[in-house]
């Protein structure tokens, strides 16, 4: 069977209440999902998200992943996107698995919730010095002689993510930043940005473990309605069992977002619809050279549009 | 002051920028809308139009910071490819 059109949820990056807020309170499905998650959490999400410190915040992942749901069910009704297959990139998981329905949504609120605060409290005391630097246009063979000095040095170090072509970010400690950017820009590659917290990386096997004890293990996943593409390597998953393995191994196995784009085309997706704030996912050639991009972003869903008149 | 061809290149990336504006040598890219995948893209057409290749202490968010400093880097290069 063939899957027309692929819904992505991105992953996160960072959302300055400023651009999210407005959205948060004005667009109907945006309400409607934030109301359920005041009633799950117990406090105002939108107050709590504009007086969080940091990107990073429970309330602003909490938000992320509301505002990626409520983009998805906007696109359905004002876009036509009616997804066949849906995919999440790293903390695109969680939005996946709710909209999949393998979690009830407040269950999935719940989830990201709780397992934003075991990462604050895992990083709060563990690999205090690591961060996940991003580049791009890194040929394989240079980073590889790079990566390699560096083990030789006896400095830990893995890719947390590919993005596409010479488009990486690696796990490092932060004192090794400064260097690496040196060593990448005589390749020329471009470094962009640093990231704490750092993900996607096997040291962060307690993580793992810890994020399975105390959150995921408290709720069992429904075979989801659709399929979805697991971020880690493009392999099609049908089951919930499939989508918590998922989640877990999003701890410590790297994203590889060539695999599920990969993956989407073999599938036989033509138009990909990415629901959410996303300056990434949607944009990079891996994902504008195989699909029909659709950017379903708040900042759309706030554009004001003419209305058809009945007749 | 920068040619034609770098403005031409550079407005497209800066979707906060009203067609009817100046752009000035100091105005923060940023502020204008150019994000880091933009910044990619940016890089690449700039490579291409002028044929050439940034390469160590060019290849900086900072570089991308204003048009007059992104200017200047291309210039730069232009000179240092000419001579």
């Amino acid at each position: 069977m063939a899957h027309d059109t692929a819904l992505v949820f991105p992953g996160m990056g960072p959302v300055p209440f400023a651009e999210a807020g407005r959205f948060m309170v004005a667009n109907p499905f945006a309400r409607d999902l934030v109301a359920v998650a005041d009633e799950t959490l117990g406090y105002s999400l939108v107050d709590a998200f504009r007086t969080s410190p940091g990107d990073y915040s429970q309330a602003a992942q909490v938000a992320f992943f509301v505002n990626c749901l409520a983009c998805a069910y906007w696109a359905r009704d004002h876009l036509g996107v009616t997804p066949d297959i849906v995919a999440g990139p790293s903390f695109g998981e969680k939005a996946a698995i709710a909209y999949t329905g393998a979690l009830e949504l407040p269950d999935a609120i719940r989830l990201t919730a709780d397992i934003a605060r075991c990462l604050e409290e895992y990083f709060a005391e563990e690999h205090k010095d690591i961060v996940t630097l991003s580049f791009v246009r890194a040929p394989r063979d240079g980073l590889d002689a790079i990566l390699a000095e560096l083990a030789e040095a006896g400095e830990w170090h893995e890719i947390s993510c590919h993005i596409d072509d010479g488009f990486h970010m690696v796990s490092l400690p932060e004192h090794r930043v400064a260097w690496m950017e040196e060593r990448l820009r005589a390749i020329g590659s471009l470094p962009l940005y640093t990231m704490r917290p750092p993900m996607h990386a096997s040291a962060f096997r307690p993580l793992r473990d810890k994020a399975e004890r105390e959150v995921v293990s408290r709720y069992s996943f429904a075979d989801p309605e659709l399929p979805v593409v697991a971020d880690q390597d493009g392999r099609l998953l049908h089951t919930g069992e499939e989508l918590r393995t998922m989640l877990l191994d999003g701890f410590d196995h790297p994203m590889n977002w060539p695999s599920v784009t990969t993956a989407l085309k073999e599938a036989g997706a033509r138009r990909l619809c990415v629901a959410g704030p996303d300056s990434l996912f949607g944009r990079v050639p891996c994902a504008t050279r195989n699909f029909d991009v659709v950017a379903a972003q708040p900042r759309l869903a706030m554009t004001p549009r003419r209305r058809s008149r009945a007749a | 002051m920068w040619d034609d061809r770098f403005e031409q290149i550079l407005r497209p990336f800066l979707p906060f920028l009203p067609p009817q504006e100046e752009l000035t040598p100091e105005t923060d890219l940023k502020d204008l809308g150019l994000d880091s995948l933009g910044t990619v893209q940016l890089l690449g057409t700039l490579e291409e139009t002028y044929q050439l290749r940034f390469r160590d202490s060019a290849l900086t968010m900072d570089t991308f910071r204003t048009a007059g400093v992104l200017w200047d880097t291309v210039q730069s290069m232009l000179q240092s490819t000419a001579s």
